[in-house]
């Protein structure tokens, strides 16, 4: 059988990379090669970019509610096309159905925000700011802006920042996770339908060399990145080297404090869910699950009680609860945690490396996992897994939780759960990861708050979407007028 | 079978919608039943409204924040084995009718209450419901 060929969409067509390196993408339910991807070269980058740089100039001058526009048939491209999108995404990645849906959902979400460009893209202005002065700033598009995405959100994360790119009166280049790019060459084929001017919106596939070719363009005003911490800080140090904004968003190690008086049986499954679900390979995941004094028995008892049900298998069965790793090299490197961790002397309470699925005995899974008596000096409590395995970190104290959130790598998100108000006030007040949860296990803001950590979670000064989004699509140009 | 997820409530629901769908249609063209004819078109419309709902509800309302499982909740009880009108008389589908809608009513309600952590989704369930609580009250009043 013949695999599809994934190809870079450039000026408003479909056309071949000029690589010569050829990648599959497999399914990793099943571990069988679905498509291929060729990976895009410093020429093809050349090529969108210029077309991009072209489009620009009548593009900005598009007026903003005809750019919302093209944005709105976006939303109803997505949606006559949602069901399509959302099995492509778990046929390449392997998250369950409907965490696929439900990232199809934020994807468009965020279509919907960006559509409110004419009011959250407007300046502001003062009369008399001298005798007879009057100074008014007013958002303008800049140019060309690039986009680096992750595998684990494939539909949804590149859509943190385009619609926003787009109506904001920028062009853009995307750049899709060579591991999982049917996803967005499904969703370019709907964008093709809306019918945008030739080179507002383009896209090339490939790995480290077209990374590398975004970043060294001088014709690329900003990047957004997301992925491993060390790559964020590879793409901030080379942006603030060749003078562009960047936002880029790392690595996480997320902690879910339990406090004594929490509400187990109404907390129990968003805890799960928190650590379990896409695998465990969202960067908002719970990783460390921290029980504060005498609720750790009980917690652990019942958490693993209902670890024990998760039924792991191919994502687009909806009896399946958990799917598999993205890939093999991501089930391997979470096995490797795994292995660490028993040999660090913690105690493995729920072991998920043999994990066997009927039907696809090649698939890339690991089954629920957790480590008791986990400390925090710990590598399992220190370094980001991105798989479902919980660490358990028991805490004497409420004081004790706050040094552990406050003492990882990073500093994403983190949840607590309590029927304390002074507690909740307390851990929001003084948890340094900006994403907080309270009773609720995965912090995720959505499309109108900004998204993004601090620490190494994240590079740079404007988050993802949000109305913030809007600074950092657009310059502030302030104009001082006088009339004699 | 049990129903774990959000995904698998809507698409049990979508499924029984469907069956129905198809039984009701069959029946509206049925020389036996021309009398009804425009009964049982009516309820086959009901059925091709309540799929757009529940899958439009499915893509509306899934938010990953409580994607939370569903605990017993199983299929079995709601399964009905389809039914050929043709080798039906006038009383056997007239009694499988309530039966189906009966079998409606009672996943909707349910499915309403297990999920009612998406609010959204339970009011759709129940306003599901609430179409085949009508048709039963009118196959009642025939």
């Amino acid at each position: 059988m013949t695999l599809p060929i994934m190809k870079n969409y450039i000026n408003g067509e479909w056309v071949e990379s000029n690589g010569t390196t050829m990648g599959d993408v497999t399914n990793p339910a099943t571990g069988k090669k679905i498509a291929q991807v060729v990976y895009g070269t410093k020429d093809d980058v050349e090529q969108a970019v210029k077309a991009a740089q072209e489009a620009f100039v009548q593009w900005r001058e598009t007026p903003p509610l005809t750019r919302a526009r093209y944005i709105f048939r976006i939303k109803d491209v997505f949606e006559e096309n949602f069901e399509e999108i959302a099995q492509t995404l778990t046929m390449e990645n392997g998250k369950i159905i409907d965490e696929a849906r439900a990232e199809v959902r934020r994807m468009i979400e965020n279509v919907e925000h960006a559509t409110a460009a004419t009011t959250l893209m407007c300046g502001y202005t003062l009369e008399d700011i001298a005798k007879g002065i009057d100074s008014y700033g007013h958002r303008q598009p800049m140019g060309v802006f690039a986009g680096i995405v992750p595998y684990n959100f494939p539909a949804m994360v590149p859509w943190w920042f385009l619609p926003y790119a787009l109506v904001t009166g920028n062009t853009y280049v995307l750049k899709p996770s060579e591991q999982v790019p049917m996803t967005q060459t499904k969703i370019f084929e709907c964008l093709d339908e809306v019918g945008f001017p030739e080179g507002v919106v383009n896209m090339v596939h490939g790995s480290k060399d077209v990374v590398n070719a975004i970043l060294d363009h001088q014709d690329i005003q900003g990047v957004s990145f997301v992925g491993s911490t060390a790559t964020a800080e590879y793409i901030y140090k080379r942006c603030g080297e060749t003078g562009k904004r960047v936002q880029a968003l790392g690595g996480a190690k997320n902690i879910v404090g339990v406090m004594p008086d929490a509400n187990l049986d109404a907390g129990i499954p968003s805890l799960v869910t928190s650590f379990y679900g896409v695998a465990g390979q969202r960067c908002l995941a719970g990783s460390i699950l921290a029980p504060v004094g005498d609720i750790a028995d009980e917690l652990l008892e019942r958490f693993l009680a209902e670890a024990k049900k998760i039924k792991v298998g191919d994502g687009l069965s909806d009896q399946t609860g958990m799917g598999p790793m993205a890939g093999k090299i991501h089930q391997d490197r979470v096995l490797a945690y795994i292995e660490k961790g028993i040999e660090e002397g913690a105690t493995l309470v729920l072991d998920g490396r043999d994990c066997k699925v009927e039907g696809c005995p090649d698939g890339f899974f690991v089954g629920p996992t957790v480590f008791d008596n986990v400390t925090p000096d710990m590598t399992i409590a220190r370094e980001e897994i991105f798989g479902p395995v919980v660490s358990v970190v028991r805490c004497s104290t409420f004081e004790d939780l706050i040094k552990l959130v406050n003492t990882r790598n990073f500093a994403n998100a983190a949840c607590l759960y309590t029927d304390s108000g002074a507690a909740a006030r307390k851990f929001k007040y003084e948890a340094l990861p900006s994403m907080v949860g309270i009773n609720i296990g995965i912090a995720a803001p959505m499309s109108f708050f900004p998204f993004g950590g601090s620490g190494n979670s994240m590079f740079g000064d404007i988050k993802a979407h949000g109305q913030e989004i809007f600074q950092f699509f657009t310059d502030t140009k302030v104009v001082m007028e006088r009339w004699f | 079978m049990p129903i774990t997820n959000f995904g698998g409530l809507l698409n049990f629901a979508e499924e029984i919608e469907k069956q129905d769908m198809a039984f009701y249609s069959s029946v509206a063209a049925n020389p036996e039943m021309s009398d009804l004819s425009d009964l049982f078109q009516g309820f086959a419309k009901d059925g091709k409204k309540n799929i757009v709902h529940i899958l439009r509800t499915r893509r509306e309302n899934v938010t990953e924040m409580i994607l939370e499982p569903i605990i017993d909740f199983f299929r079995k009880p709601f399964v009905l084995e389809s039914r050929d009108d043709k080798q039906m008389d006038r009383s056997q589908i007239l009694e499988y009718s309530q039966k189906m809608e009966a079998r409606a009513i009672a996943y909707y309600t349910e499915g309403a209450i297990k999920i009612k952590a998406l609010p959204e989704v339970s009011q759709a369930l129940k306003l599901a419901g609430k179409k085949r609580i009508a048709h039963t009250k009118k196959l009642s009043s025939l």
